[in-house]
């Protein structure tokens, strides 16, 4: 039995050892690898399906383009001359990538920006949230698509009638979430600010805002979907440029080639965004992750 | 300092018709005595540690603390909470000088303090360590030594070893009997364990439930400084027995 006060306990729970040997190393490396190839069978599959049952460069002989045609097409969206006469879209695909992913930057850049801080008050003060939660509720079910039409009326075929839509549509995941974030904390977490003596501010910013943040990253990854899915519909209507715009205009001129590998484009973006997305959730939220590593 | 007064206190939940978890409570508390509350879950126990830190208000008496009336929590009543509820984001370090450094303080006066109290519940090495990382009995360290570091003028302990496995205990009842050997800070300490609050307490007030009351204060009086040795001396366990009838005598009839 200790009789002396000491650290007697049980180590970390988490402490690794430094002899693992090779094959152990490798595993984890393997079994990644396996489940990457796992989840790509499908798809190549499907991909291969379609080009095997394509002749002369269309599904079926219709009007679907075979993956070879897309393909083509996207090298030459990508990388042709620009300007020539009889292919408009030659050479812009990096500026249409460009025009529609700052765009959505700067939509869910300010839906960030005021999204986050409403929320974490709305969950936070029950007055903020007895003024401003009614508001938000009435306005949601309000479709973004519908917006579009006031959304022109007011910002005209401009660049801020795109963002705006987009602001519009991660605003509402992102402060939902925050709110919700705000409002679930840990009861002895604010208890025990309390009594350290931490203000209303402190507590706020202190123990508010980091417990709510798994939350809040979770808003921010919806919303930030929601974003690409704005700027698609804004671009087709509000303005002229931007993988929305080309995606209706390649329509309109029968270039299905260019709408799908407009189409994949628009899905490379958003997945690749999202990663970053997780990055930064996995860089802010270290401390979570140790926690169920040693229940 | 430190000198807690429970005046005829009662806490009512849900209106004055609701449930009434503390009725007519007096409790004196003298400065730096070490008092344990003991009762079965629901008596109450923690309801009047509550109170006293200012987490939740009282219907009716007053709550005196050296001389005035407790209104909101504050660092002169520190509390170390069951589960310990360390903010997991932030280092062992970070937690102990959460209070100095919301209060305002500066650095030189709690950075050397702050030290001294993680020497002190033997933690010195782990500063850089996240709650997660450490064991329960570890963090419940970290608990105390982040009570201790604002200087508090009393401990409010809420079942704070209750969580934790028998021999992780009897190492941090030691390590409470040694702390408060050199501190000397008033305690309130709860909780449910008769052989923790005998080998702690100065006094052991046994509560009864529905409405809760402290239905016996019994003044323990082992000679100090204490080890968990003490348990199986005869003074000890005739202590034991003479609680372990009262609380069966006041055992709510069901």
């Amino acid at each position: 039995m200790p009789a002396a006060a000491g650290p007697l306990e049980a180590e970390p729970a988490r402490v690794s050892s430094a002899s693992e040997s090779i094959g152990q190393v490798l595993a984890p490396v393997a079994q990644k690898l396996w489940k990457v190839a796992a989840g790509l069978a499908l798809p190549i599959a499907l991909v291969a399906i379609w080009q095997l049952s394509s002749k002369d460069g269309a599904l079926f002989g219709g009007a679907l383009p075979s993956p070879a045609r897309v393909w083509d097409g996207w090298l030459m969206w990508a990388f042709g001359k620009p300007g020539l006469g009889l292919n408009p879209y030659s050479g812009t695909w990096w500026d249409n990538v460009a025009f529609s992913t700052i765009r959505v930057a700067k939509g869910f850049g300010l839906a960030i920006v005021i999204g986050v801080p409403l929320g974490v008050m709305i969950g936070w003060s029950r007055l903020v949230a007895s003024t401003v939660d009614p508001t938000i509720q009435i306005l949601r079910p309000v479709p973004i698509t519908a917006w579009l039409p006031i959304s022109l009326a007011i910002f005209g075929i401009r660049d801020f009638g795109a963002v705006f839509l987009i602001l519009l549509g991660a605003f509402y995941p992102i402060v939902i979430n925050s709110m919700h974030g705000a409002r679930d904390v840990e009861r002895n977490w604010i208890r025990a600010a309390q009594m350290m003596g931490a203000s209303r501010w402190a507590i706020l910013t202190r123990v508010v805002l980091p417990a709510a943040l798994p939350s809040i990253f979770t808003g921010l990854r919806i919303g930030l979907g929601i974003g690409w899915t704005a700027v698609i519909v804004s671009e087709m209507v509000a303005v002229k440029s931007g993988l929305g715009y080309v995606l209706w205009d390649a329509y309109y001129v029968g270039r299905m080639e260019i709408v799908i590998a407009d189409m994949v484009s628009i899905g490379a973006m958003g997945f690749i965004s999202d990663r970053l997305i997780v990055l930064l959730d996995h860089w802010a939220l270290r401390w979570r992750r140790l926690q169920s590593f040693s229940a | 300092m430190g000198a807690i007064s429970f005046q005829a206190v009662g806490k009512t939940y849900g209106g004055k018709a609701g449930v009434q978890a503390l009725a007519d409570v007096d409790l004196q508390i003298g400065e730096g005595e070490f008092v344990a509350l003991l009762g079965p879950s629901g008596c109450g126990k923690s309801t009047l540690l509550n109170l006293l830190a200012g987490f939740e208000g009282l219907t009716d008496g007053a709550i005196l603390f050296d001389g005035a009336g407790v209104a909101r929590p504050g660092p002169d009543r520190a509390v170390v909470f069951q589960e310990a509820s360390l903010l997991p984001w932030l280092t062992v370090w970070d937690n102990v000088t959460f209070g100095p450094k919301v209060q305002g303080l500066s650095r030189a006066d709690y950075e050397p303090r702050a030290a001294e109290m993680l020497r002190l519940v033997g933690l010195e090495s782990f500063r850089d360590a996240l709650p997660a990382q450490l064991s329960g009995g570890m963090r419940q360290r970290v608990g105390i030594a982040r009570a201790l570091v604002m200087n508090p003028r009393a401990l409010l302990m809420d079942e704070p070893f209750g969580a934790l496995d028998a021999q992780t205990r009897l190492t941090m009842q030691q390590l409470l009997l040694d702390v408060w050997q050199r501190l000397k800070t008033t305690v309130l300490f709860v909780t449910h364990d008769i052989d923790e609050a005998i080998l702690l307490a100065d006094r052991v007030c046994v509560m009864s439930a529905r409405p809760g009351r402290i239905a016996r204060d019994i003044p323990i009086a082992l000679r100090r400084p204490r080890s968990v040795d003490d348990v199986t001396s005869p003074e000890f366990i005739a202590y034991k027995a003479a609680i372990m009838a009262d609380m069966r005598g006041h055992q709510a009839p069901h």
